[in-house]
């Protein structure tokens, strides 16, 4: 893939070297591929929405997108690699919260600190986390989950897809506002070893998302007895919304939320081009039906909005990190 | 419906003008593919996946299993004929295919290369068809500690894989080992020795290593002694034909071949990567012919590659039978099947009984296309070996640096290749072996993973290693293994038969 598109461009490499010193040219912008990075790995729950949105966003564009995955350090390198191009309009990338907010205050040497360092295109949608169980589990909802946690202090053991993944950093939020101690296990191959970890009675319960758990609910393998949002959440309409439940203020749900991002400084007619297309895409009815089959929440927001709200989760992580630290787990 | 019911209904799907031109295709996409160094079948999965959602998901299915297979058995053509490994599965096939093309028996080789991958691939296939509701049940006993067991041993079996004396193996495992150990550590997020050097945050690249080792510091060892790359080569179709003593040297070979292949691919433990080494190291143990391997016996290149083509279509058991895919390939696959709007799990087979059959049925198809199309082929890739060898050796150095570059797009992977040849190279002079490097650099991690995985999952206690009885019975064979090896060999053919 990348191969191929390397040759195409040393091929057309001379008439390229002088439309390159031009300054991008709004009015015909695209002019040629558009790399859409993708921070994570092949396959796995932000490819289908990555393919989705470039998919649909091609036609907008009238031009083509070659999403590349780029992956390491927690979503960093791809996201890094985003926020340092040249801002021609050209790189754009997938991010999500844990990555733009968490990351920084954890890791050092990034190439953005705030949500200020770069420039926030599109909210694509926003991924509750979700609690399930084992099917034959004794614990029958929320409620006496929670009595279960309080009863055994570090016994009761929650599976994640991966060390301060989202999932990972809600189920510690909860520990956090609940006062609960439960042994939160990370599963570094991604959510399939936590499913089988629930499914194999290694842990309890497993955090996660839709789509690694809706087939084998669907299968009566599963249940899926929280969801940490407010409000229903209509793929499991059964499952309780924490976020309603007293104790738990919406600071304490992180949902896993996804943006497309670009480097900070596009010229202004070439930014309006992707925030706008963006939003159509993703206010369009096929997106809507994709989000509808992949259990994802849409929330459309422009740049202004996803740069309020990924500063309202700042406040959130670094308190949640003085509390990781404080209890080194 | 019943199996049998299932499988005709499946061929009616399969035989589709659209299905089999699916077939067709990724089974050749995926040949050429392996055979380029560095890109591998998940870079072409990747490539072919926008174009797969015009189509019915399973023509896209049909098409992705196409490259996987396809690429399992290009992978080892440039392995065999010029040491050039093209995925981290063929390493192993350089060892006595590369010997064997220097005897000059390369068709030979490639024939029983396509051979044996029709026998993995169709009987893996059988596999799937009858036992995907016992391997799944089966995948759920093995857990964090009982896969410590499982790699460590691995670890410990496999260091001998090259023959040699203990620290001919154990030495370069080691130093596959430490390499490892540079890059994101994958439990705790912490970067290890990158020395500020982001790109090192993956680790290193293992294709690059593996292309380093064999490929690069072959090239500097012929180039140092100036050896003529390979007896003239013929033609006739008689001696690209394998003879009817390697014919049967490489049943026994194929037949163990498929059980590991099988087995390692449907576990989701051990990469599906180690199969062919797992298949040459049993080779070693209880093959009559044992003596001969390293030198070029046919054993070497059957019963790793039967191994390594079941174990592709024994990995997509997982998310065929419970929706849950392990790797890469198998997640873009689950990947193209959400797009569709289809959840994979457990129910899958039970409610697109038509995407379950239609793609068991079309791999059956999908293995008889590859062999018809490889074996014509052997003469065309066998007659390349008539190149000159100053024009033959840059060609390879200038492949090996594309397919180092194509992995990541990266400088930093085309600069390993001279490191790690020189590496490779000092490892040779001094009767080091380079496969358990590879095997430490891809197991390394996996150990030390499911070490601190059982450990969180007990809260530090130890006895975890030992509770469960699978673990029990698996630290049992791995001591079997590693002791009796000494004591009951089955006999050998002499070595002057």
């Amino acid at each position: 893939m990348k191969n191929f598109t390397r040759r195409q461009i040393a091929l057309g490499g001379g008439a390229l070297a002088g439309g390159l010193l031009l300054p991008a040219h709004a009015d015909n912008y695209p002019q040629r591929d558009i790399t859409f990075v993708n921070p994570w790995s092949a396959g796995g729950s932000t490819d289908a929405i990555v393919r989705q949105y470039s998919k649909l966003m091609e036609k907008v564009l009238a031009g083509n997108i070659n999403v590349e995955n780029r992956t390491g350090g927690s979503g960093t390198i791809g996201v890094g690699s985003v926020v340092r191009a040249k801002p021609d309009g050209y790189t754009i990338g997938y991010a999500g919260n844990s990555t733009l907010v968490y990351q920084p205050m954890v890791m050092k040497g990034l190439a953005w600190s705030k949500p200020e360092d770069l420039q926030p295109l599109v909210k694509l949608n926003s991924m509750p986390t979700l609690l399930a169980v084992r099917a034959d589990s004794p614990v029958k909802d929320w409620a006496d989950f929670l009595k279960d946690v309080q009863a055994k202090p570090n016994q009761v053991r929650v599976g994640v897809a991966g060390l301060r993944t989202s999932a990972d950093l809600e189920m510690q939020q909860i520990n956090m506002a609940a006062r609960t101690k439960m042994r939160i296990v990370p599963f570094t191959g991604g959510s399939g070893e936590s499913v089988l970890a629930l499914l194999g009675g290694r842990v309890e319960a497993m955090a996660g998302y839709t789509d690694g758990l809706r087939g084998h609910v669907q299968a009566n393998a599963m249940r899926v007895i929280a969801v940490f949002q407010k409000g229903r959440y209509e793929p499991f309409p059964d499952a309780t919304p924490v976020g309603d439940q007293s104790g738990f203020t919406s600071a304490t749900l992180l949902p896993a939320c996804n943006y497309v991002i670009g480097p900070k400084g596009m010229p202004k007619e070439v930014l309006d081009k992707l925030v706008n297309g963006s939003r159509q895409v993703v206010t369009s009815d096929e997106f809507k039906a994709f989000a509808q089959r992949a259990g994802l929440v849409l929330d459309p927001m422009g740049p202004n909005e996803v740069r309020a709200e990924l500063q309202r989760v700042v406040g959130t992580y670094e308190t949640l990190i003085k509390y990781l630290n404080a209890n080194k787990s | 419906m019943s199996s049998f019911d299932g499988l005709m209904h499946g061929f009616a799907i399969a035989c589709t003008m659209q299905n089999l031109i699916a077939a067709f295709l990724g089974a050749l996409a995926g040949t050429l593919v392996g055979v380029l160094p560095g890109l591998g079948p998940l870079g072409g999965i990747a490539l072919i996946l926008p174009i797969t959602y015009s189509f019915d998901p399973t023509t896209g299915l049909i098409a992705m299993a196409g490259i996987f297979y396809g690429a399992m058995y290009g992978g080892s053509t440039t392995a065999i004929l010029i040491n050039v490994p093209g995925e981290v599965a063929s390493a192993i096939t350089c060892l006595d295919g590369y010997q064997l093309t220097r005897k000059g028996r390369a068709g030979a080789a490639l024939t029983i290369v396509a051979a044996g991958s029709f026998v993995g691939g169709t009987a893996s296939v059988l596999g799937i068809m009858l036992l995907s509701p016992a391997v799944s049940r089966a995948a759920l006993m093995f857990g964090p500690p009982e896969y410590f067991a499982m790699l460590l041993g691995g670890l410990l079996i496999f260091s001998r894989i090259s023959g040699g004396t203990l620290a001919a193996g154990l030495f370069p495992m080691t130093i596959g080992l430490l390499l490892a150990t540079v890059g994101q550590e994958a439990v705790t997020g912490e970067q290890r020795f990158i020395f500020g050097i982001n790109e090192l945050s993956p680790g290193f690249t293992l294709v690059a290593v593996v292309i380093g080792l064999f490929a690069v510091a072959e090239i500097m060892h012929l180039v140092a002694t100036k050896e003529d790359h390979i007896a003239p080569v013929s033609i006739k179709l008689r001696d690209l034909m394998p003879t009817k003593e390697e014919w049967r040297r490489s049943f026994w070979p194929m037949g163990r071949g498929t059980l590991v292949g099988f087995v390692m691919g449907a576990l989701p433990g051990p990469p599906s990567s180690m199969s062919s080494f797992a298949s040459y190291r049993l080779e070693q143990a209880v093959s009559k012919y044992r003596h001969e391997l390293g030198t070029g016996a046919i054993e070497g290149v059957a019963g790793p590659e039967t191994a390594n083509n079941a174990a592709a279509t024994a990995t997509l058991i997982p998310l065929l039978a419970m929706g849950i895919p392990f790797g890469a390939i198998t997640a873009l696959m689950m990947s193209s099947l959400m797009i569709h709007g289809i959840t994979p799990g457990p129910l899958l087979m039970v409610n697109y009984p038509d995407l379950f059959w239609g793609l068991i049925a079309s791999m059956y198809i999908g293995n008889v296309m590859l062999v018809i199309l490889n074996v014509p082929l052997v003469g065309v890739w066998v007659s390349l070996l008539r190149v000159p060898q100053y024009i033959f050796l840059p060609m390879i150095v200038l492949l090996t640096i594309i397919g180092a570059y194509s992995v990541n797009n990266s400088m930093l992977d085309v600069w390993l290749l001279p490191l790690i040849g020189c590496v490779g190279f000092i490892l040779n002079k001094l009767d080091f072996r380079m496969a358990p490097m590879v095997i430490g650099l891809v197991l390394g991690p996996l150990v030390e993973k499911h070490l601190r995985e059982s450990l969180i999952l007990s809260g530090g206690d130890i006895s975890t290693f030992w509770s469960s009885s699978v673990a029990v019975v698996t630290w049992i064979v791995v001591l079997l293994v590693l002791f009796l090896g000494y004591l009951v060999r089955p006999k050998e053919v002499a070595a002057d038969d």
